[in-house]
């Protein structure tokens, strides 16, 4: 085993069942199915080793992600095709990959790093597009959003970065972008509260993850 | 057929807690074309899903029935309260996790009921389905409710609610049932021929085929089959050696009570402890030999990805290969960053060695130990005798190899208990203390678990009452106070939870109409937290004037016929009267392995027992 681990970056789909699946058992999840591929994972060192795997973000129950991402390490090269046919196999149905990368070790970590999410949120059909409109104005208006998150108030405007309605009768799409670091994390689904839309009546989708630029 | 309205379950699903509990979806889960298919199962374990999807049972039921291609076996667990309350609101019935088809429109149901505690949720799980609860209210349009289990060595008390029930060990004759289900359908039989038929199948109980009578002080007189063909008793199935075990075993994506691959490396118990109800009704012994487990240990590794392996038995280190298993087990997988865990092991110096094998893949934390009773005396009446001297090395040894933690199971409320024998209980829970802090000073942390004892049906202690909860409770109460500010840690029963159980698994048929009120009063869920179905229970025992202390307090007569004598363990109850004769004079049997002492399994299944002395039966 040489001492230099090699990482690797992995897009992936959440998708139908495993939209109902918190980040924690996600964690494991990963876990069990890099084990099934039978690589040469990298462990912690000392007593009790884990895994060494890093999700960028968690994805909040009920959410479909389209475009996650997770970096876990090997301790050897192998060809990214290998790679990508035993994770094919191994993972379930419902997560699919999208995307495998070699990336430098010396890079920032995905959390580290990540700036913003973009998400597509499927609006209920019967919703009015002129009325959505204006109350998203009205709400944007407004100095602050303020919102209650256990036993903090969080400003829900200062994390919104842009917003776009789009409509193909009888569809109607909100797009939005939010921050998404560490210590200031937008929930569209508590914007779709402040519109008065049930989110359990939608289905969003984080399409994209933006991370800071490499130098 | 229709599935379930998918979009309105989704909508639920954001208001429930753990979701992951009702999607399906993991990974090794079976999903059939459903019409493409002649007969669809639905194994339902009516407890939440972290409980029972560990299940091993479920699993080998999972696998036997999706082999053929025309069977599709799913599954469905007790919703928790939150769900249940948003599918009655919204009136979606009970589904199965992979298809999501209603349960209602399965062919048949089959129901694990390993321990009494879930027959309301049982009756929950039916009514949240749509289906009648009463067999005797379900017609061909119904599925058929089929019940197995350790539970159902007594089926009386379900005897109301279930069609069939499978008696034993369900591997052989799953199979049989349902081909002989399948050819009776075809031929248009109606639910009574069905079931007429469907009883003559070996290990199969139709309770409503039978007729039961009382004498006035309210004991059996008689339990008759209502026609000539209809066997006068149901002998339990076994196999003769252990079977394939599954090793494409589901993999949970949320976290369940035993996370970890589960491996039945043996079958059955020869150490005779006559409080024993496992080890009476999983008679004979079987091992399986140390290859197999080998390699079902890295098929089941590369299927799954678990990280855990549980090896399982009743009594580990009884496996005549323990060694070599344990060696073997190291040898090959100590590099894979795994753990084993080795439960049930006897109390020598040996099981401490076992463990030794293992070193660096077994699960961290303490070294457990199940003497059950304390003083010799007590040790000789429930034929569990422990040395001594042999007790304090084996403590001695796992402290000096390096364990700081130890858990010791005992048992109150056993017959003929004083409080001397109490007493005793706490006196050697100080002597390990003081044992553990000579070698390894105050960081030995010493944990005693104690249950209240049952006599269980079709064990030597079946004819004894149970203590009262004034009894348990002064017991619990002289244990409370003499391990305060010892630093030993105490766990326990309430007596309420013991009462329980105590009558749902002695009572006999005439129980089914007051679990049925219990239900509708709203008792489910019956073994969590500090039992506040109690005032339910009672409520629906006066209303349908019925007595509990019958069934829970009472002496029953050697000669009496007891609800549960028509189904056979292979073990005669002239052989259980002995052992408790045997008891009462304090004569305690050895292994049996070493020497027999005709229980009656021999005879009951000269059949199955194998020529092959490649096959271990331990029987002499």
């Amino acid at each position: 085993m040489s001492n230099e681990s090699i990482r690797i970056r992995m897009t992936y789909a959440k998708l139908g069942n495993l939209r109902f699946i918190g980040h924690l058992d996600l964690q494991r999840l990963f876990e069990r199915a890099l084990r099934r591929t039978n690589l040469p994972l990298r462990y912690t060192q000392g007593f009790s080793p884990h895994m060494r795997i890093n999700l960028a973000s968690a994805l909040p129950l009920g959410f479909v992600g389209q475009a996650e991402q997770m970096d876990f390490w090997l301790d050897q090269v192998i060809p990214l095709n290998e790679i990508s046919s035993r994770l094919r196999t191994s993972l379930p149905a419902e997560l699919i990959l999208k995307d495998l990368q070699v990336i430098d070790n010396k890079q920032p970590s995905l959390q580290a790093s990540l700036l913003s999410s973009e998400y597509e949120i499927l609006l209920p059909a019967d919703i009015d597009l002129q009325i959505l409109k204006d109350r998203i104005g009205t709400l944007l208006a407004q100095d602050t959003l303020p919102v209650q998150r256990r036993k903090k108030t969080v400003d829900l405007k200062n994390l919104i970065l842009d917003w776009q309605l789009l409509s193909v009768s009888p569809i109607t799409i909100l797009k939005i972008s939010m921050k998404s670091s560490p210590l200031e994390n937008g929930r569209p689904d508590e914007f779709l509260v402040l519109l008065g839309i049930d989110p359990a009546d939608c289905l969003v989708t984080r399409t994209k993850l933006i991370f800071e630029e490499e130098e | 057929m229709q599935t379930i309205n998918l979009h309105q379950l989704e909508k639920i699903l954001y208001h429930v807690e753990k979701p992951g509990r009702y999607v399906g979806g993991e990974h090794n889960q079976i999903l059939k074309d459903w019409d493409l298919v002649r007969t669809h199962v639905c194994l339902v374990f009516p407890d939440i899903y972290d409980i029972g999807q560990p299940n091993l049972g479920l699993a080998i039921l999972y696998d036997i029935l999706n082999q053929p291609p025309d069977i599709l076996a799913e599954r469905a667990f007790a919703p928790w309260h939150d769900l249940e309350a948003q599918l009655r609101e919204n009136n979606i019935p009970l589904f199965s996790l992979e298809s999501k088809h209603p349960l209602a429109q399965f062919d048949i149901i089959g129901l694990s009921l390993p321990y009494e505690s879930l027959y309301t949720n049982a009756l929950n799980v039916l009514d949240l389905a749509g289906i009648p609860l009463l067999a005797s209210e379900r017609g061909s349009e119904h599925p058929l409710i089929i019940a197995g289990g350790q539970a159902c060595f007594n089926p009386e008390p379900m005897a109301d609610f279930i069609d069939a029930f499978v008696i034993g060990e369900g591997e052989e004759v799953t199979l049989e049932f349902i081909h002989a289900f399948e050819a009776l359908k075809q031929s248009g039989a109606d639910r009574k021929a069905l079931l007429q038929s469907l009883s003559t199948i070996p290990g199969v109980y139709v309770p409503s085929l039978y007729d039961v009578s009382y004498a006035q002080d309210d004991t059996i007189t008689e339990v008759t089959p209502s026609n000539a063909s209809v066997p006068a008793f149901v002998t339990k199935r076994i196999v003769s050696e252990l079977p394939t075990h599954p090793t494409r075993l589901i993999v949970p994506n949320i976290e369940t009570v035993h996370d970890r691959l589960s491996i039945e490396i043996m079958r059955g118990c020869t150490r005779g402890c006559r409080f024993c109800h496992a080890g009476i009704v999983s008679r004979p012994v079987r091992e399986r030999p140390v290859s197999e487990i080998l390699q079902i240990i890295e098929d089941g590794l590369a299927a799954t990805g678990y990280e855990e392996i549980g090896l399982l038995s009743l009594s580990s280190s009884d496996h005549t290969q323990i060694l070599e298993l344990t060696k073997s087990v190291y040898e090959k997988f100590h590099d894979r960053k795994i753990s084993v865990s080795l439960p049930s092991l006897r109390i020598a110096s040996f099981s401490v060695a076992l463990m030794d094998e293992l070193r660096d893949i077994r699960p961290g934390g303490g070294f457990t130990l199940a003497p059950e009773a304390a003083s010799p005396r007590m040790q000789a009446i429930i034929n569990k005798p422990l040395d001594d001297a042999v007790f304090e090395e084996t403590v001695r040894t796992i402290f000096e190899h390096g364990w700081l933690s130890l858990k010791l199971y005992y048992m109150i409320g056993l017959p003929g208990e004083t409080m001397e024998d109490v007493q005793a209980i706490l006196d050697a829970g100080k002597r390990v203390q003081a044992i553990g802090r000579q070698i390894r000073g105050n960081r030995v942390r010493i944990h005693l678990s104690v249950g209240n004892f049952i006599p269980k049906p079709h064990t030597p202690f079946q004819w004894y009452p149970l203590n009262s909860n004034d009894e348990l409770q002064a017991k619990l109460d002289l244990l409370k106070t003499g391990l305060h500010r010892t630093g030993i840690k105490l766990s326990y029963n309430i007596p309420d939870n013991t009462l329980l159980e105590a009558w749902l698994s002695r009572g006999d048929r005439r129980l089914g109409q007051v679990i049925q009120r219990a239900w509708q009063l709203g008792a489910k869920f019956d073994a969590w937290g500090e039992n506040d179905n109690m005032p339910l229970w009672r409520q629906a025992f006066t209303a349908i004037g019925v007595d509990s202390d019958f069934y829970a307090y009472r002496e029953r007569g050697l000669e009496e016929i007891l609800p549960w004598d028509h189904i056979h363990t292979g073990v005669t109850k002239a052989f259980l009267r002995r052992d408790l004769e045997w008891s009462k004079l304090g004569k305690t049997r050895r292994d049996c392995r070493e020497q027999c002492y005709a229980c009656g399994i021999l005879d009951a299944f000269a059949d199955k027992r194998p020529v092959s002395p490649l096959v271990y039966w331990g029987c002499p």
